[in-house]
C-alpha cells in the first residue's frame, strides 16, 4: 500500500505529496524524491533543510525516518561554498539502486515519485547544452 | 543609543552573482522588496531566488525595475504561489514595464510548459498581472504612510526604472540595471534630485570599461559587412525583445547608406518580438530625441525598411543556413537550443561565416563558452563539429562599464554602496577600485558585496551619518 508524506517549501502556499511503501521514508530518500520531483537536481547552489511542520524542528540527519503521513517544510538555501550544493548527491545513482549514498536504508525499497509521471531521467541528466528552454523564442536575459 | 533603527538589506538572489535579482529591505517595521528575478541558468524552483526565508504575507511592496527575466519572471510565482496575498503588499512597475511583461510571460510560459517544472499557470498569470499598478516616472507614490518611492528612468530598456523609495524618512536607491550612454532609442538613466543614504547598484561589468557607443557602432556594421563580403552568414543570437530593437536599428541604418547590401536579406523571426512592436511604438514618447523627432516627422524608426520580420515556415533555418550570405538575428540569446543554436550548428564548420555575441553572456551558458573560440564544438546531438566560424563579442547589453558607474556612484554620494547583479570576481574588482578611490575621502563610505541571503544591517544616527554593523 503507497504511503504519503506532504511537504512545501517554506514559501508555497500548497502542499505537495511524495508517495512511498512502507511506514516511513528516510530524510536522504526524501530529499532526492524532492529533488526528483522538483527538478532540481542540476542546480549547485542550494542545499536542501527539511523541518517538522508542526514543531518547525530541522531534521539534520539524512538516517532519520519520517513517519508516513507527517507534514514537512522544506527550504532551499544557498550552499555553504557557492557552486557546492549536494543536490547532486541524492539522486547520483537513482536510476539503479535507491539505496545509493544511504547509510540508513529505509524501510523498504522507496519511492518512486509521484507527480514525475515519466520518471526522473527525463529531467536531469541533461547537461548546460541542453538547458529545459525550447524555444522558438527565448524571453530575455541581464 | 539603545534602539536605532537598522535597515537590513537581504539579497535572495543577485548577490554576488548575475540573475534571479531579488533584494529585501527592511526598516522600521516595512518590508519593501526590490525586482523578483530567475537565473536563466536553471529551470523551474531552481531558478527562483532564495524564497523560503522570508514570509511574503510581511511584505509591503514589490518593485519591478524593468521586464528581463532575471528581474521580473518570479513574480506570479511570489503573488500566486506564497503567501503574499494573505498581506497587504502591492505590486508596482512602469507601464511599459508591465505592457511588455505580459508577452514576456506568455512566452516564458510557453516554453516552461512543456517541462514539469512549470512555475506558474496561465490562470496565475492572469491573476498576477491584473495585479500589478503601473506607476510613471517621476511620479511620487504612497505605498503606506511612511512609505513611498519614485521612479526614474534608467536607460538600458524600455520601460526600465530605478526607484528611490523613502521609508519613513530613510532614502535608499536601487538601480536595477542601467545606463549611463544614450543609445539610438531611449536615454540615459536620470541622476535622482535627492541624496540618497543607501546606494544599491548594479556590478554587471565590475572595472571594465566598454567602447563608446559609435566605435562599438562602427566596428559592429563593418564586421557585419565584412562577412558579408567574404560570403558568410552572420549570425546574431540575441533576445526578442530589448536589445534586438537597437541592433535592428543600426542596421537597418547602414544598410540604407550602403546600396550594396540591398539584396542582402536581415531575418528577424519573432512573434513575440512582433506583437510587443505596438508598445514601443505606444512609448515612443518616453524615448530619446532622436526617435521623438524621427516620429513627428512620420517616418516611424520601428517601421525597418531593410528587415524582413514575417515569419517563417518550420525548418526555416535550414532553408535560410544553405541560401545566399544574410544576416539572421535569432533567439536564445544564449543559444542553449532554438533558432540560434540551430543555426550556429549549420554554420560553425564554414569559416567564411561569423557569429557576433551581442550581449552580456550569463556564465554556464553556450553563449560565454563559445567566447574561449573552441576548435570543436559539441552539438544538442552529441555529435563534435569543428569550430570554424568566426567569433567576436561586440556588447550592446546597455550597462554602466566602470567609468560611468564609478562617475553615478560618485554624484549620488550615498553613505553606503552595496553591489549587487556582479559575478563574485567582477564584483570585488569593482570593491576594491571604489574602496582605493574613496580612501582619503572626507565623507566615510561604505562599500558592501553581500552574498544571499547574507543580511547586512546598517544604522544610522539622526543626522545620517551611517555608520555599519554586520557585514
Ligand atoms: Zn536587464
Ligand atoms: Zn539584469
Amino acid at each position: 500500500m503507497a504511503s504519503s508524506v506532504f511537504y512545501k517549501f517554506r514559501s508555497q502556499r500548497e502542499e505537495s505529496r511524495i508517495t512511498f511503501n512502507g511506514t516511513g521514508i528516510s530524510v536522504f530518500d526524501l530529499k532526492r524524491e524532492i529533488i526528483l520531483a522538483n527538478n532540481l537536481g542540476k542546480a549547485n547552489d542550494f542545499d536542501l533543510y527539511v523541518y517538522d511542520a508542526a514543531t518547525n524542528q530541522e531534521f539534520p540527519d539524512d538516517a532519520q525516518i519520517i513517519q508516513r503521513s507527517s507534514s514537512i517544510v522544506v527550504k532551499r538555501l544557498p550552499s555553504a561554498k557557492p557552486g557546492r550544493g549536494k543536490a547532486a548527491m541524492y539522486i547520483a545513482n537513482a536510476n539503479n539502486n535507491n539505496n545509493n549514498n544511504n547509510n540508513s536504508a529505509a524501510p523498504e525499497p522507496s519511492a518512486r515519485p509521484a507527480s514525475s509521471q515519466n520518471g526522473p531521467s527525463s529531467s536531469y541528466y541533461k547537461g548546460v547544452m541542453s538547458k529545459r528552454f525550447d524555444g522558438k523564442e527565448d524571453p530575455a536575459p541581464a | 543609543m539603545a534602539d536605532v533603527p537598522t535597515l537590513s538589506v537581504t539579497m535572495l538572489g543577485a548577490g554576488q552573482e548575475v540573475g534571479r535579482s531579488c533584494c529585501v529591505l527592511q526598516y522600521r517595521g516595512k518590508t519593501v522588496v526590490c525586482d523578483t528575478g530567475v537565473h536563466p541558468a536553471y529551470s523551474g524552483i531552481a531558478s527562483l531566488p532564495f524564497v523560503d526565508e522570508l514570509d511574503w504575507s510581511t511584505v509591503d511592496a514589490v518593485l519591478i525595475t524593468h521586464f528581463h527575466l532575471d528581474h521580473a519572471a518570479a513574480l506570479i510565482y511570489i503573488t500566486e504561489k506564497t503567501n503574499f496575498r494573505d498581506g497587504k503588499g502591492k505590486v508596482y512597475m512602469s507601464h511599459p514595464t508591465k505592457a511588455l511583461y505580459k508577452f514576456m510571460m506568455q512566452d516564458f510560459l510557453r516554453m516552461s510548459s512543456s517541462g514539469s517544472d512549470a512555475l506558474f499557470s496561465p490562470i496565475d498569470m492572469a491573476m498576477c498581472l491584473s495585479f500589478i499598478t503601473p506607476v510613471s516616472a517621476h511620479q511620487l507614490i504612497t505605498i503606506s504612510p511612511g512609505l513611498t518611492f519614485t521612479p526614474y528612468h534608467a536607460g538600458h530598456v524600455l520601460g526600465a526604472c530605478m526607484f528611490l523609495i523613502d521609508i519613513a524618512g530613510l532614502r535608499i536607491l536601487y538601480t536595477g540595471d542601467y545606463s549611463r550612454e544614450e543609445d539610438r532609442h531611449l536615454i540615459k538613466a536620470e541622476l535622482p534630485p535627492v541624496r540618497p543614504d543607501v546606494l544599491i547598484v548594479e556590478s554587471t561589468y565590475g572595472v571594465q570599461s566598454l567602447e563608446g557607443r559609435e566605435d562599438k557602432e562602427a566596428r559592429f556594421t563593418s564586421l557585419v559587412h565584412s562577412i558579408i563580403r567574404r560570403g558568410g552568414h552572420v549570425l546574431l543570437p540575441s533576445f526578442a525583445l530589448g536589445r534586438a530593437q537597437e541592433l535592428l536599428l543600426i542596421l537597418d541604418e547602414y544598410w540604407k547608406k550602403h546600396p550594396d547590401l540591398h539584396t542582402v536579406p536581415i531575418y528577424y523571426a519573432s512573434s513575440l518580438a512582433r506583437k510587443c512592436m505596438a508598445v514601443y511604438q505606444t512609448y515612443i514618447h518616453t524615448m530619446n530625441s532622436n526617435i521623438r523627432s524621427r516620429f513627428a516627422k512620420r517616418d516611424n524608426p520601428f517601421v525597418f525598411k531593410h528587415i524582413s520580420s514575417m515569419s517563417q515556415p518550420k525548418g526555416w533555418e535550414k532553408k535560410i543556413a544553405e541560401g545566399p550570405p544574410c544576416v539572421v538575428l535569432a533567439s536564445p540569446g544564449f543559444m542553449q537550443v532554438g533558432a540560434s543554436r540551430e543555426l550556429f550548428e549549420l554554420w560553425a564548420p564554414d569559416s567564411r561565416n561569423g557569429l557576433i555575441i551581442t550581449g552580456y553572456s550569463v556564465e554556464g551558458t553556450p553563449a560565454r563558452d563559445i567566447l574561449t573560440e573552441p576548435e570543436d564544438f559539441v552539438t544538442l546531438k552529441g555529435n563534435t563539429i569543428p569550430r570554424k566560424i568566426s567569433v567576436d563579442y561586440i556588447s550592446f547589453s546597455a550597462h554602466v562599464d566602470y567609468s560611468q558607474n564609478a562617475e553615478f556612484i560618485d554624484l549620488v554620494k550615498a553613505q553606503h554602496i552595496v553591489l549587487v547583479h556582479g559575478e563574485a570576481t567582477a564584483m570585488s574588482r569593482l570593491r576594491a577600485a571604489l574602496t582605493a578611490k574613496y580612501k582619503d575621502s572626507d565623507d566615510e563610505v561604505k562599500i558592501h558585496t553581500p552574498r544571499n541571503l547574507e543580511t547586512l544591517n546598517l544604522t544610522f544616527r539622526s543626522e545620517r551619518v551611517a555608520k555599519a554593523i554586520g557585514t
